[in-house]
């Protein structure tokens, strides 16, 4: 193993053939499959004619009718190497946590692709008022137009067909119960504004303080410091996007119930 | 199988046969062994070392992908309303120019973050990547970013209005555009983000120079 095999050839063979490392020419076919039946190595010792005494050791180890060492030696070695891998996987998946794994980590979440609900799955671009099987909605048809995701604040309720195709494109919405205390409100703002892929508006009949919305997911919440918000945020703004590259700006900017005309251009 | 155990030179002859290849049997799995531990070793090497030579959450490189995104895409949104609202072809050509380029870099910017396996958005606020940039946001506004009120008169705003607003707005945008693009060129040396900021201060410097001469010519009417 140590020295080139050309330059053992010689002793090997010629000499008294006990040391065959390198490939004996002629001998080797015979010797080889010989040796893969009978792993046995009688004092292989002789030599002495600088054909380098190889390995004291190794011959001791062969004594049976299995050639046991060298077995166990590369399966302690690959089982290392198995070992260097699986760790390295294993790390480098866990620095990368899907942001599917993160949402489900979040206390209270409720993922509504989960549940294949066709109402919710749905896509479709519809006209004139939908209905929706959550309040806020998480997802369903919706109108053409989307609402302004570039950290919009809506003082305002806005239009959840509009709203719904703004997650569509990866939005976060947040929503949160009309009348909530200003310093509620002016915390949650800060979240929002000046960050694309974010939206935020009022809702009269909201059952929770604060509720958020990606597509699929929800999350509500009491208060405004509830750490869950920014992991919410952090793990589905742009990850929950249907269309990737969807652009949160030229949506509709005002406010009100779903109007029946189209809004005029440049809104 | 078993030949004989530690016999010496009398088994000469037929140990002949067993002990080459014995020894070869010892050797071939040794080789193995090596060369399966080598090709392990390789693979391991191969999965793990693009994640340890990408930039990493906290780089500055992801921070200035992240916020120039975020930057970017209003610049796409102010081109966007010029577009659709302006009558002066110069200002439909730039606007267009802006908005395609933007929204296409926008998209460069998001495939890399994605290559390194890394959220598109920042948990940090906004800046928090460049050195000495505390103070530089404003209500969650990056440098040159115009303000929702700015956005609405943008968006009521007509004719000559419009344009002139617009070119303000988006002279302004490229003045802090820049400023974070040169920034991370001195902080970066990752040859994609480099290439794609160098364009950025190259080609936003222009269009100010052409931005200049607009506002002159339309101002002067």
């Amino acid at each position: 193993m140590s020295t080139p095999g050309p330059e053992r050839v010689p002793s090997t063979v010629k000499v008294d053939k006990t040391s065959g490392q390198g490939k004996p020419p002629a001998k080797s076919a015979g010797a080889k499959s010989a040796g893969a039946r009978s792993g046995t190595r009688p004092g292989a010792r002789p030599q002495g004619k600088g054909g380098k005494g190889r390995k004291p050791t190794a011959p001791v180890t062969v004594k049976g009718s299995r050639n046991w060492g060298p077995i166990a030696v590369a399966g302690v070695v690959v089982l290392i190497a198995v070992g260097i891998i699986g760790y390295g996987v294993f790390a480098s998946i866990k620095g990368t946590e899907s942001w599917q794994d993160k949402a489900a980590g979040i206390e209270g979440v409720v993922n509504y692709r989960a549940q294949n609900n066709p109402a919710i799955n749905a896509q479709d671009h519809k006209e004139g008022p939908l209905t929706y099987v959550t309040n806020p909605p998480v997802g369903g048809a919706h109108n053409a137009r989307w609402q302004n995701c570039m950290g919009d604040v809506y003082a305002q309720p806005i239009a959840n067909e509009h709203a719904v195709h703004s997650l569509e494109h990866g939005a976060v919405w947040v929503t949160y119960k009309q009348g909530l205390a200003a310093d509620q409100v002016a915390k949650l703002q800060e979240k929002v504004q000046g960050r694309d892929y974010m939206l935020m508006s009022p809702i009269a009949n909201l059952d929770k303080n604060i509720s958020l919305q990606a597509w699929g997911y929800q999350l509500k919440v009491d208060n405004a410091d509830d750490k869950r918000i920014d992991q919410f945020i952090q793990a589905l703004r742009l990850n929950a996007s249907l269309e990737p590259n969807a652009a949160c700006s030229s949506g509709n900017t005002s406010t009100g119930p779903l109007q029946a005309a189209a809004p005029p251009a440049g809104n | 199988m078993t030949v004989s155990t530690e016999s010496t030179a009398p088994a000469e002859a037929d140990a002949n046969d067993t002990t080459p290849a014995g020894r070869h049997r010892f050797g071939a799995a040794w080789l193995a062994a090596v060369l399966v531990f080598g090709l392990l070793v390789g693979l391991a090497i191969g999965l793990l070392g693009p994640r340890l030579t990408t930039p990493g959450d906290d780089s500055v490189e992801a921070g200035f992908l992240r916020d120039m995104s975020t930057h970017h895409a209003q610049a796409v949104e102010m081109s966007m309303i010029a577009h659709a609202g302006s009558t002066d072809p110069e200002v439909i050509s730039l606007s267009a120019d802006i908005a395609l380029t933007q929204h296409g870099q926008i998209g460069y910017m998001q495939a890399w973050l994605r290559d390194w396996h890394l959220s598109p958005t920042a948990s940090t606020p906004p800046m928090t990547w460049m050195k000495d940039s505390a103070g530089s946001v404003q209500n969650g506004l990056m440098p040159g970013m115009a303000t929702p009120a700015q956005l609405a008169d943008l968006r009521k705003a007509t004719g000559k209005a419009l344009d002139v607003q617009y070119l303000t707005l988006m002279r302004q945008h490229h003045l802090g555009g820049i400023h974070m693009a040169q920034e991370i060129l001195e902080e970066s040396d990752n040859a994609d983000v480099t290439w794609l900021a160098e364009s950025q201060v190259r080609n936003q410097q222009g269009e100010i120079n052409l931005i200049d001469s607009m506002l002159k010519k339309i101002q002067a009417t």
